[in-house]
């Protein structure tokens, strides 16, 4: 496989509001490959968007990365560690929105409902090209068609509260889409849309990442949107990376007890009808009070008395390219008992 | 009175809302939200109402609350006692005896619970607003109640703000029922929630039909959500019923060309079903306007000229299966059981 465009190396995002500390990701890694879709599928709190925002250099104050890599592969082979990048400097905002795009679940309140459509997509190319407004303009006008908007010579005036909930989610897409970049970060893009227009979103999505070999990390709460759209899965939950692997593995070879249950627990339109679903017990805990070792343990029904509860599992590869972090697949299990 | 077992039987619903333009006021037009929808409800049945946003489902839910006053149609509501009531004709003070009956259940356990009521007023206060038994009897009820959602009993007396999402939700669940309700209306009461814990409460209101025997009409745009709970399901397209059937038989063999799409559209959790999806293009009809004859033929795959000029009618085309689309009997829909093959996830 090529190189990596974007590497994750043990990243912990912190968050020190007064009243303590809240480990929003806790030791994330992994590897982002051109032409490729990583998916990124937790519950509330898993630290998904916290990853994000992280990569882009948006966390919000009283949150701050701790520690940890974010190795970005630039289009002239030199890399750059994100983390030590100046998060409103030059060359980070050239970065984001650059060579980074960004797709935000809410269209509604991403857009500006002072300025039109046009003149929203003609800043963001500007700001990252020498184009003249009228060539911006036009180049606005060539993005809007590519995202599939009917008419878009005449959608270049329109305000996003006059589009429908789809064509804003377009015309977000087209945003991110303005500087050319070459990494493609949507968190839950379809999450607030009708199903019929989630499908017409990631099949856009899927398009144009065949036609200009972007590099997709995709942050959802949805397995389906998981198993339709991605190549590679990390599985989080409450900051910790518990599983990562092929989508394939990870759908039908999952091996942390929490991935299983999520899967297990997922209502299916190929269920019988009135069947019960499988649970997972109890709820997933406040972020003050996330529980000691392995944050899985209380409402694991694997764990391992003595074990569990003591200490994090390290992560340990069970198959190609396919890593859980989970004692019951640890020599040391034996070694801490 | 007749002897069917029938909770509620809505016939010809309405509901427009007027466009009014100008200085004057003046009607330019009136949004269709709700067109001439007809369904029933048996006791201890589900049946959900799906659809895009802006079909209608929620509209016609409000309707039958008498959240808002239907424009037109009859809504049937058979009590407990067996007597029947046309809620779409009672007055602001008739209602309050219907409500003890007909509950609902919200989307957001976070915003639908005063913060200032402890779980046990929350909880009592139906019983308390009604009138309902003394002091004793309304707490043996509360903690009876909180028993029946599997919530310790330790919790009466703490607030809304100490519980999950799950938690308030099944708070609000407690409430619904504490007047021995025969329907509950819930509207997307799963769709604010994490996946672990909609499956715990899927569970818990599957759980409570079997034993109390409610009726609910369910609410929701997420179909695989919908397949679970529902006996029978009722897809709407601005403003009208399309199709109506059995659970299996809607999901399996769909008739209606929208059902067909919309449950295409559906991504199945498994990466070795990547079916060719059908993508509807444009989006959903202006319910102020809509398309004339039938208003799905603009972005029907299937659709002819005579779809443009005919409007079609709700036909029964097996028994208990109705749909609104005049080409139901040539067309061979795919469902979601043949959508492709493979093993499923282990």
């Amino acid at each position: 496989m090529a190189e990596p465009i974007l590497s994750v190396r043990d990243l912990h995002t912190h968050f020190f509001p007064n009243e303590g500390v809240v480990r929003a990701v806790d030791g994330t890694s992994f590897d982002l490959f051109p032409g490729r879709t990583l998916g990124i599928v937790g519950e509330s709190g898993c630290g998904k968007s916290v990853t994000a925002r992280s990569i882009l250099r948006i966390v919000e104050r009283p949150g701050r990365i701790v520690s940890g890599e974010i190795i970005l592969r630039r289009a002239d082979g030199r890399t750059v560690d994100l983390v030590k990048l100046a998060s409103d400097g030059a060359e980070m905002r050239a970065i984001r929105g650059g060579e980074i795009g960004l797709v935000f679940q809410e269209p509604m309140s991403s857009l500006s409902a002072f300025h039109t459509v046009g003149n929203q997509l003609i800043e963001a190319i500007r700001l990252h090209s020498t184009l003249s407004k009228r060539a911006a303009r036009t180049r606005a006008i060539e993005l809007l068609a590519l995202v599939g908007i009917p008419r878009p010579a005449q959608r270049v005036d329109a305000y996003s509260f006059e589009l429908s909930g789809g064509l804003r989610q377009r015309v977000m897409i087209a945003l991110a889409l303005a500087a050319e970049p070459r990494i493609l970060i949507a968190d839950e893009p379809t999450t607030a849309l009708d199903v019929t227009t989630q499908a017409q979103i990631l099949e856009l999505i899927r398009r144009l990442q065949q036609e200009r070999g972007l590099a997709v990390i995709l942050i959802t709460h949805d397995m389906g949107v998981i198993a339709e759209m991605t190549d590679d899965v990390v599985v989080m939950y409450l900051g910790h990376e518990v599983e990562k692997g092929p989508v394939d593995a990870i759908f039908h070879a999952p091996r942390h007890p929490y991935t299983r249950a999520l899967l297990r627990s997922i209502p299916s339109v190929l269920a019988a009808p009135l069947s019960r679903l499988a649970t997972i017990a109890g709820s997933i805990p406040h972020p003050y009070a996330r529980p000691p070792g392995c944050p899985f343990h209380p409402r694991c029904p694997d764990a391992i008395g003595g074990v569990c509860e003591r200490s994090f599992p390290l992560e340990v590869a069970i198959g190609e390219r396919h890593d859980v972090a989970c004692h019951l697949y640890t020599a040391g299990a034996e070694a801490v008992a | 009175m007749s002897a069917t077992p029938q909770v509620l039987d809505v016939r010809g619903l309405r509901k427009f809302y007027p466009i009014h333009r100008g200085l004057l006021g003046r009607l330019v037009g009136q949004v269709r939200a709700v067109d001439g929808v007809s369904f029933t409800i048996e006791r201890g049945e589900t049946l959900s109402l799906v659809g895009e946003s802006g079909c209608g489902k929620t509209t016609t839910a409000r309707c039958i609350l008498r959240a808002i006053a239907p424009s037109e149609g009859d809504i049937r509501f058979r009590t407990g006692s067996g007597a029947e009531i046309d809620v779409a004709q009672l007055g602001r003070k008739e209602l309050r005896p219907l409500r003890r009956q007909m509950q609902m259940i919200f989307q957001d356990p976070f915003s639908s619970l005063n913060p200032r009521m402890t779980i046990a007023e929350i909880i009592g206060e139906p019983l308390l607003v009604n009138g309902i038994g003394d002091v004793r009897t309304r707490n043996a009820r509360v903690s009876e109640l909180l028993d029946l959602v599997h919530l310790p009993g330790a919790y009466l007396n703490r607030f809304p703000h100490a519980f999950s999402g799950g938690q308030r939700q099944r708070i609000g669940i407690a409430r619904a029922l504490a007047l021995n309700p025969s329907l509950i209306v819930a509207d997307e009461p799963v769709s604010a929630l994490d996946v672990s814990v909609q499956a715990q409460i899927v569970n818990l209101m599957l759980e409570l039909q079997d034993r109390l025997g409610i009726a609910y009409l369910f609410v929701a745009h997420d179909l695989s959500v919908v397949k679970h709970v529902s006996h029978r399901v009722a897809v709407m397209y601005v403003g009208k019923i399309v199709e109506v059937a059995p659970t299996s038989a809607l999901f399996d063999a769909p008739r209606h060309p929208y059902t067909e799409a919309l449950l295409s559209a559906v991504p199945v959790p498994d990466p070795r079903l990547r079916a060719k999806r059908i993508v509807l293009e444009g989006d959903v009809a202006d319910p102020s306007d809509p398309p004339p004859g039938c208003a799905f033929h603009p972005r029907c795959r299937y659709a002819t000229e005579q779809c443009r000029q005919e409007t079609p009618a709700l036909e029964e085309v097996s028994p208990g299966h109705w749909v609104r689309c005049i080409r139901a009997q040539e067309l061979t829909l795919r469902g979601v059981a043949v959508a492709g093959e493979g093993s499923p996830p282990s």
